[in-house]
């Protein structure tokens, strides 16, 4: 069910959170699901875990006593290229504090689906392991291209009157997988692959359909696109220059 | 409350200017009156005192045979009264003298008087002497007394006569005006140093909201307003500090909860039967969202999202399109951008929550945003049981849930709505419920542009 593995070998995770009755039920989970996983309570604890052993991935929570989940992410950023996956508690500024550069690989918000935490892990490590770009997904900073801006960390989209123009949570997702990959085709599969999870049901004609709805917000003529192009053989492309902010 | 005059002003300076002007103007009446009637004795004195003299002269000088003579301006002896019926008499100046001649010990019977008012160049007065002619016309008129000697004959003569009281009245009201002026300016600015403290703090205390800029209001006006202001500006501090650890608490508690939930939700997937992890699962997502709700609700009065200039015909359209995207059926009609200053976040939240009530409750839920010169509508309504006309505002109590008319399956307290209406309020707007002809629900944000 695992698609080829780094290395050919398990996947080494370090899970850390000072929560134990989360962190070892979770660890469980993980292990059953084919993952080999080493546990911290604390941030100093994660530090030396990662020296001592070759982790693919961490999963970190934010809050913590203590050095928290931001700053031990920023250490790990500025160290290596292990990819990191955040554990943060909903509060109003659950956006902002993602959007923060910390240079996140994702984040899941408590309480979260154990099942789905999994698939994002796959998915990270997929990308991973096919050497392509690393892709921070919660990149934070904005995206200026043909007159708008989009800002990741309050996810919204402002034109270039200052206004903003509210995007519904697909519409949004499949803007930033465009706007991080300008000039880049980008198949169905791919997209989906870049915005699904969030919510649950994403389907193929979703797609098509939150592609249609982001014309009709950002093109002049949305039945004759000139940023958004269909790209024969299924899938599309962002036809502008896109300034990192 | 009292029904008071439509006259009676409202301000704390109108209301003072008007008593003290109605006291002035009192005052100045009665004041005039004694006036008026102080003069009224001396002019009735100043006349009867030289007539008496004169009569009682003309009665010496004729019984030392000095015979009266049909002399203007002198006292005459007439066989019959000239006053004429009609004429204007002066009936206190008849009684006066007529009482002054009996203490003199001159016999007489009736006394009668009239007054002649003369015409520029009257003819009256052209057989007179020039002197008495410039008195009499200077007067204005003449007073003719006619004095009875029963059984012989009329003592005849007439003194100057001072015309109208008008001037009287017009002094009245100079000296009214000029003390208005006097009085009421300073009267006026001293209410005015007042009341407009006062309306600072009224206007202050309206637009209190906390989390909001916490500056002191500045002391101002006489001492009683500064310890209003003093005990307003210490109030606000009372109520902020209240509000910040009702908040402390809340998200102390919100995090204490959240763990555990979190626990939970990790250890439900060893839970081997499918259908029983996946009630679990929505019990836990269903308490989460009670969470989120509580603390949002807590949290609104001191929002951390900013302003921001946001079209609105999107923001609707987003909310809509996030529940296209989970499969539900939602109708919307896109429409031109509507460009509104607000935090679309809880806007986001608040529309969110009225959607899901709608579908919840209801079927064929509709969006609608509706553009008016002053205001902004947006118009969620659903085919539904409705809520019963007596309870549509209860719904917006938070923990209310109508189990009567409403499924009783679902979870939630009745939180949705109230927050919903916590949120537009917030942004100076409101949300009202009606039910539809032929069942159902209208729930309408009003937002002012």
């Amino acid at each position: 069910m695992l698609s080829p593995e780094p290395m050919g070998d398990t996947p080494h995770l370090l899970l850390v959170d000072d929560e134990r009755s989360i962190r070892e039920p979770l660890a469980q989970f993980l292990t059953k699901q084919g993952f080999r996983v080493t546990q911290a309570g604390d941030a100093e604890g994660a530090r030396m875990r990662m020296a001592a052993y070759a982790i693919d991935l961490v999963i970190l929570d934010i809050m913590m006593p203590g050095e928290d989940g931001l700053s031990l992410c920023r250490h790990i950023r500025a160290t290596g290229d292990t990819p990191v996956i955040l554990l943060t508690a909903k509060t109003e500024e659950t956006d902002r504090i993602v959007g923060l550069e910390i240079g996140a690989d994702d984040y899941v918000v408590k309480p979260f689906s154990p099942r789905e935490l999994t698939a994002r892990i796959k998915v990270i490590l997929r990308r991973a392991a096919a050497g392509g770009v690393r892709q921070h997904a919660p990149a934070a900073g904005s995206f200026a291209f043909a007159g708008w801006v989009l800002k990741s960390g309050e996810r919204a989209l402002v034109d270039h009157d200052g206004v903003s123009v509210p995007l519904s949570t697909g519409e949004y997702n499949l803007l930033h997988a465009l706007v991080t990959r300008p000039r880049q085709v980008l198949t169905r599969d791919q997209l989906l692959d870049l915005t699904q999870g969030r919510e649950a049901a994403a389907f193929d004609r979703a797609i098509d359909n939150q592609v249609s709805r982001l014309r009709r917000k950002i093109e002049e003529d949305p039945k004759n696109p000139e940023l958004i192009k269909t790209v024969w053989g299924g899938g599309y492309t962002l036809a502008a220059e896109v300034t990192r902010l | 409350m009292r029904l008071r005059p439509r006259l009676w002003p409202r301000s704390l300076s109108g209301q003072m200017a008007l008593v003290i002007a109605v006291a002035l103007f009192v005052a100045q009446a009665i004041n005039f009156a004694l006036i008026l009637q102080e003069r009224q004795r001396a002019r009735i004195e100043g006349t009867t005192g030289p007539v008496v003299g004169r009569i009682a002269d003309a009665i010496e000088r004729n019984a030392f045979g000095d015979p009266t003579r049909f002399d203007r301006g002198r006292v005459r002896s007439v066989g019959a009264s000239p006053v004429a019926a009609t004429g204007e008499h002066r009936h206190d100046i008849e009684q006066s003298l007529s009482a002054a001649l009996g203490e003199a010990g001159i016999k007489t019977g009736r006394v009668e008087t009239e007054v002649h008012r003369f015409v520029p160049d009257d003819f009256r007065l052209r057989y007179t002497g020039k002197e008495r002619r410039e008195r009499f016309r200077r007067a204005g008129g003449e007073l003719l007394i006619a004095v009875e000697r029963p059984g012989k004959d009329w003592l005849v003569l007439s003194v100057p006569w001072f015309g109208g009281n008008d001037w009287i009245f017009w002094r009245l009201i100079w000296q009214t005006v000029i003390l208005y002026i006097v009085v009421l300016v300073p009267v006026l600015v001293a209410a005015r140093q007042i009341s407009k403290p006062l309306r600072t703090l009224a206007l202050a205390a309206r637009g209190f909201r906390p989390g909001g800029s916490v500056d002191a209001l500045t002391e101002a006006g006489p001492q009683d307003v500064r310890d209003v202001i003093a005990a307003f500006n210490a109030l606000r501090l009372r109520v902020t500090a209240m509000l910040d650890e009702k908040d402390r608490m809340l998200g102390a508690i919100g995090h204490d909860l959240r763990t555990p939930l979190a626990a939970l939700r990790v250890r439900i997937e060893s839970v081997e039967d499918d259908t029983d992890r996946l009630r679990m699962a929505e019990t836990i997502a269903e308490m989460n969202r009670m969470l989120d709700d509580i603390l949002s609700l807590a949290r609104l009065g001191r929002p951390s999202e900013p302003l921001t200039e946001v079209d609105l015909a999107a923001l609707v359209e987003a909310v809509v399109d996030d529940f296209l995207d989970l499969g539900e059926d939602v109708a919307f009609e896109e429409r031109a951008r509507l460009r509104m200053r607000l935090r679309p976040s809880l806007m986001r939240r608040a529309l969110r929550n009225l959607i899901e009530n709608a579908l919840k409750y209801g079927s064929e839920v509709e969006v609608q945003v509706a553009e008016l010169p002053d205001q902004v509508r947006i118009i969620v309504c659903d085919r539904g049981p409705g809520i019963p006309e007596d309870r549509l505002n209860e719904v917006f109590e938070a923990f209310t849930r109508l189990e009567n008319s409403r499924n009783k399956d679902t979870g939630g307290i009745g939180l949705g709505l109230a927050l919903a209406r916590a949120i537009v309020r917030e942004a100076g707007g409101d949300i009202l419920l009606a039910n539809r002809d032929g069942g159902g629900l209208t729930a309408t944000i009003t937002l002012r542009r």
